[in-house]
């Protein structure tokens, strides 16, 4: 393995992890805040990449295009919680986690018969290429990189210096305690759940332009965002930051290694970890039915 | 062993509807409930009995399956032979992994199980494409030999083997129901630490449910197998991973005959919807959300009270 191709496998494993980030990010808020497994980030994820891919057919640009994926992600999202998981809070996790795929699924097919079966391309809005260590790098690939760590800083401020953010982060400690407050929980649940959805409408139109879009493409990566989410411990901001960037170096350089191992070796790696610390990485013991 | 003939009248009764079935509609649409039926009750199993939701039972159809396939096409050409074997390997993968998974609590447990079914999905098609021909798949209809008695290769016959041998699990289901490991899954379920006071061990009889509803889900692996004489990895696709756990939401969670009844409703709704509209995902996904929004008993769950009732009263009157 010579270096240029480690070092573009590298980049590689970057960008598909600060993806897996956004998308987690979202779930992980959802799990650690109102203890629901919402599989429908995934659809979001699903609409923010064919609504990047709309706009970008009517205005030519690519950016507007992920602008308007994240509000209209954050539109539905805001929908689908006002009607569907207001009801549904106060159910088992496993009943979230079921009506949720409900919503998902409902949305795939929606999503065919709006845009059809086929697989549609977007076009790397920034074209250049970038000289490291000798080794071609497309620029998109570190924007993209660069955007999620932004991210990940502005989630930790919003999380630490304002008031509703610590008011999240109270609730992910204890929500009885913050309800005995007098903060209304419903309002943070829905601001926690339509960040999750813009971000991932975020990470559905950054990926737009790196892979193809088509209608399964939640259900594709359904299950690399939850082994993000699982080794890093549902609920843990940090912790799935850590895990994402993990899963796509093993991704990506698995698939230098040996092709086919590309899709195994994360689920080998999650049934490892797992094993050795049933909470995945930074989970916390609080976090128990 | 009393229990199983207090009840067996329900049992008798609920496979004479079944029989029906096959006499009303055609051969097809029967054997593919009474399979899916098999299919779905280990799922039920688990998330009714012990609170496991399990969105990998694809994992163990597919072992089922290819156990199967692989004696078929390769060694031998009795295809019960093949069905004992395809049950074996999901009797041995279930013990297998069972002592890593049962440690884990529902949400994960139910993603692990994604993520096995997904490793068997990459398994079948990929790394092992030389043994299973990748997304060919591997055909072995030829290869089956006809057996005296019940001939497998007829669809006729097959469906008389599929029926004897649903009701032997229903039967096996319901005896576990009454018997006290029944009591004991569901203890695990609503109070573990209870149990353990008790002297049981949580493990092992999470375990020995682990064992048992995927040994069931691996023999309808292998029917499967038998009745296409054909596998292929889609058998395992992540896509199909909830049907199960959505069949047994529309049959019933918990439930005795709501495998039945969920699998019956499933497959009629998938073959007329898809007759009409070619993306019937819309209208799974609003059924389970609906199921959901409407109170989780599915059809059976709300159908039993109800009947019950109905013959209580006609008892009543008779006496």
């Amino acid at each position: 393995m010579d270096t240029q191709l480690l070092i573009s496998g590298v980049i590689f494993g970057l960008s598909i992890g600060s993806v897996f980030f956004l998308l987690a990010i979202g779930l992980s808020l959802c799990f650690g805040l109102m203890r629901i497994i919402s599989l429908d980030q995934l659809l979001y994820y699903a609409i923010g990449a064919y609504i990047t891919y709309a706009l970008f057919r009517s205005t030519g640009s690519v950016w507007i295009g992920v602008l308007g994926g994240m509000v209209i992600s954050g539109l539905v999202a805001f929908g689908v919680e006002r009607f569907i998981f207001l009801r549904i809070y106060e159910r088992d996790i496993t009943f979230t986690m079921i009506a949720s795929f409900g919503i998902l699924i409902a949305g795939v097919g929606a999503i065919k018969y709006v845009w059809g079966l086929a697989p549609l391309p977007v076009p790397s809005p920034i074209g250049a290429m970038a000289t490291i260590l000798g080794t071609e790098i497309p620029v998109y690939r570190l924007v993209v990189i660069v955007i999620s760590i932004l991210v990940y800083v502005g989630i930790w401020a919003f999380l630490n210096k304002t008031i509703t953010g610590k008011a999240i982060r109270a609730g992910i400690e204890d929500i009885e305690h913050v309800e005995g407050l007098g903060i209304n929980v419903y309002k943070l649940f829905t601001t926690t759940f339509i960040i999750a959805g813009v971000l991932s409408g975020l990470a559905g139109g950054l990926h737009a332009p790196l892979i193809m879009v088509d209608p399964q493409m939640g259900l594709e990566v359904l299950p690399f965002v939850f082994m993000v989410v699982i080794i890093g411990g549902l609920g843990s901001i940090k912790g799935t930051l850590v895990s994402a960037f993990i899963v796509g170096q093993v991704i990506s350089l698995g698939a230098i290694i040996y092709g086919p191992l590309a899709q195994m070796a994360p689920f080998a790696i999650m049934l490892l970890i797992l094993l050795i610390k049933p909470t995945g990485l930074y989970g916390s013991k609080l976090l128990k039915r | 062993m009393v229990n199983i003939f207090r009840w067996s009248w329900g049992l008798l009764l609920a496979f004479f509807c079944l029989f029906l079935v096959r006499v009303f509609l055609p051969l097809p649409f029967a054997n593919e409930i009474l399979i899916f039926a098999i299919y779905t009750i280990g799922c039920n199993f688990l998330l009714g009995r012990v609170g496991f939701i399990s969105f990998g039972q694809p994992a163990y159809l597919a072992v089922g399956a290819y156990g199967t396939a692989f004696y078929l096409f390769y060694f031998g050409s009795n295809p019960f032979v093949g069905i004992l074997i395809g049950v074996l390997s999901g009797v041995a993968i279930a013990l297998l992994v069972g002592p890593f998974f049962v440690r884990l609590r529902s949400d994960y447990f139910a993603l692990v199980n994604l993520a096995l079914a997904v490793i068997m999905f990459y398994l079948f098609e990929k790394i092992l494409a030389k043994i299973t021909h990748g997304d060919n798949g591997l055909w072995f209809l030829t290869n089956m030999t006809s057996t005296p008695i019940i001939d497998l290769g007829n669809p006729s016959d097959f469906f008389i083997f599929t029926f004897l041998l649903a009701f032997g699990v229903w039967a096996l289901y319901k005896y576990l129901d009454d018997s006290i490991f029944g009591a004991c899954c569901l203890a695990t379920k609503t109070n573990e630490d209870k149990l353990k006071f008790l002297g049981y061990s949580n493990f092992n009889i999470r375990w020995l449910a682990f064992v048992i509803a995927n040994t069931t889900t691996a023999m309808a692996g292998s029917l499967y197998a038998v009745y296409f004489g054909f596998v292929s990895p889609e058998i395992t696709a992540p896509s199909r991973a909830a049907d199960p756990v959505i069949v047994t939401l529309l049959g019933g969670v918990g439930t005795l005959y709501g495998p039945i009844v969920g699998a019956f409703a499933y497959t009629g709704m998938k073959d007329l919807i898809s007759g009409y509209i070619a993306n019937w995902e819309l209208f799974i996904g609003l059924l389970l959300v609906f199921i959901m929004l409407a109170g989780e008993k599915g059809i059976w769950g709300t159908l039993e009270p109800i009947l019950k009732k109905l013959i209580f009263k006609k008892k009543n009157s008779t006496n």
